[in-house]
Order: C-alpha cells, then structure tokens, then sequence
C-alpha cells in the first residue's frame, strides 16, 4: 500500500515540478514551509472536514460548500490555504473548479509524526515482526502448559 | 552530573503504546531480556549504524547503545533497569544523547499480561526534554493541539490492529 502511495506520489512529483525520483531532497526543501503550512492547514475543523469529503473523491466547490452551510467564498477562502500547503489541488474544467487531494501535504505530515513520535513504534512493530518469526518452531511448546 | 546550560528550560511528556501480539509473554520477556533479540528490534532497522549494543539485562544491570544515524552525529542511548518481574513487567530509566548533549531522560515501564494466547504490553514512558537538543520540540509544542487530535485517530487505526 506504501509503495503504490510513494509510486503515485513520485510520479505526480516527477510530473509537477520535473524534479526525479529522490522524494527525499524534495521533501527537505519543502519542509522549513510546507510542515507548519499543512499543519496550519490543517488546525482548522471546517478545512478538515473539506480533507474528509476529499479524500472520498474530487469534488466541485459547490458540492463542498453545500453540506457545510457555508458561503462559496468561505469554502474558496479554505481551499486557498489548503491548496498553498500541498494538501489539496484544484483547478478549473470550463466554469466550475473542481477539487482533489494532493498526496503531498499529508505525507509530509504523516512523515513528519512518524518521524518525530513513533520511535518505540517503530519498536514495537519490529518486535512483533521479530516475534512472528520466531513463533512457529516455539511456540507449540508453550502452547498447551496451561499454566500462568 | 549532568548541567543543563542556556535557560535549563524541560518540557515534560508522558505516552503510552498499546500493542497486543499472538506470542505468549514469555517470548516477549524474552524479547527484552535476551541481547541479541534485543539488539535486533530495538537498535537496528532504523537505518542506523549500530557501533555498540550492550545488555546486562538484571535489576541495576545496564544497557549501552552507540549508533549513528546516516552521517549524523554518534548517539547514545544509556539505560539502567529498575525493576523486573519476568514475563509481568520491565521498568526503566534511560538518557538520550546526541553528540555529548544529553537530550533526555525518561522512566518507562512495560507491562506484559495473557490475552488468550497472546499478550497485551503496555509501554509508558515518562520523559524529560531539554531544550536546545534539535529544535523539534518547540516544533512539537507549537503542534500540539494538532497532534493530539491525530493522535486520537492515529490510536483509533492502531486499536483496529
């Protein structure tokens, strides 16, 4: 799943701005602003609840602003934030601009939290990857004692 | 003795991780106690170039690790076990250090307890964060709000595991 997210990413990276495949020089250039922009971004509950509508699937302004109750200039005014921290891309098909998320932003900010917070994480999903191969010579032996 | 110097300021944090594995406690026990396992999990696979890890895995033993990340500065990880009750609980005290900077100090505990055939653990660290080590926790202070709500989801997803 990872890697059908970075393959996707790349190639929109690659695409976009023409820069290649290391994910990683591009992604510490863009860190110093875009991490506190996608997470300003992202600070707000009515632009998050535009990421959650998003992420089912594009959409038009106007189906964004109507389940909200708010104005189209509202929503405009949201997505211009979003879109300025790489969490979002939109652009206009004839007269109505139509929207989608842009897997950069969150990925640097999953990036980011899974950097900075998840060492014992890491950790521990290493250990249980460690425990699962040792389980099958060990553990018939301690399954059926019983005893605690 | 460690000194802090330029405002000796320390930011506090306490977390806990749930995990629960098929394996039965006495394989995570042993997942802690024994060095070479140890080694495996906890030091190598974050892309780090291990120079030192050392077990002395009893109540006041020590453990040393001395790694680098990819041409960063050496780091150490110190650790001094407080507490051990096999196969029920580890509790410990270690420092970080990047360099000769100490960047923290934390207790943490494991606790380990049958879940059918397989055990729940609980790790709760509780830590000391000074200031000045890398600059990513006024980063994090400045996220928190953010961050506790994605941790809130981030912990629904892992309950689901």
């Amino acid at each position: 799943m990872v890697s059908i997210r970075h393959q996707r990413m790349r190639k929109q990276l690659s695409d976009d701005l023409t820069i290649g495949r290391d994910r990683r020089i591009l992604k510490c250039m863009l860190n110093q602003t875009t991490i506190d922009q996608v997470f300003d971004a992202l600070g707000d509950p009515t632009r998050r609840r535009l990421v959650e509508r998003l992420s089912q699937g594009p959409a038009s302004v106007s189906d964004l602003a109507k389940p909200l109750g708010i104005t189209l200039a509202a929503v405009v005014q949201h997505l211009q934030v979003l879109e300025r921290s790489g969490v979002v891309h939109t652009h206009k098909v004839g007269r109505v601009r139509s929207c989608r998320i842009e897997p950069t932003g969150l990925d640097l900010a999953a990036d980011w939290i899974a950097e900075r917070r998840s060492l014992w994480q890491r950790r521990l999903d290493r250990l249980g990857d460690i425990l699962a191969e040792e389980e099958q010579p060990t553990r018939r032996a301690t399954k059926k004692c019983g005893k605690s | 003795m460690h000194t802090t110097t330029k405002g000796s300021s320390v930011v506090h944090n306490t977390f806990s991780i749930e995990r629960t594995y098929p394996s039965p406690p006495s394989l995570l026990f042993a997942a802690f106690s024994n060095q070479e396992t140890k080694r495996r999990w906890f030091a190598e696979g974050e892309g780090w170039e291990v120079d030192q890890f050392r077990l002395d895995f009893r109540v006041g033993g020590r453990e040393v690790s001395r790694f680098r990340k990819k041409g960063g500065a050496p780091m150490g990880n110190d650790t001094i076990y407080l507490d051990i009750v096999p196969e029920r609980r580890i509790v410990f005290a270690y420092t970080m250090t990047v360099g000769d900077k100490r960047i923290s100090v934390s207790l943490a505990t494991v606790e380990l307890a049958r879940v059918g055939e397989g055990t729940r653990l609980l790790y709760t660290e509780q830590g000391a964060f000074f200031d000045g080590a890398d600059g990513t926790k006024r980063r994090e202070s400045g996220s928190r709000e953010l961050l506790e709500r994605l941790g809130e989801e981030l912990r629904k997803q892992e309950q689901e595991f």
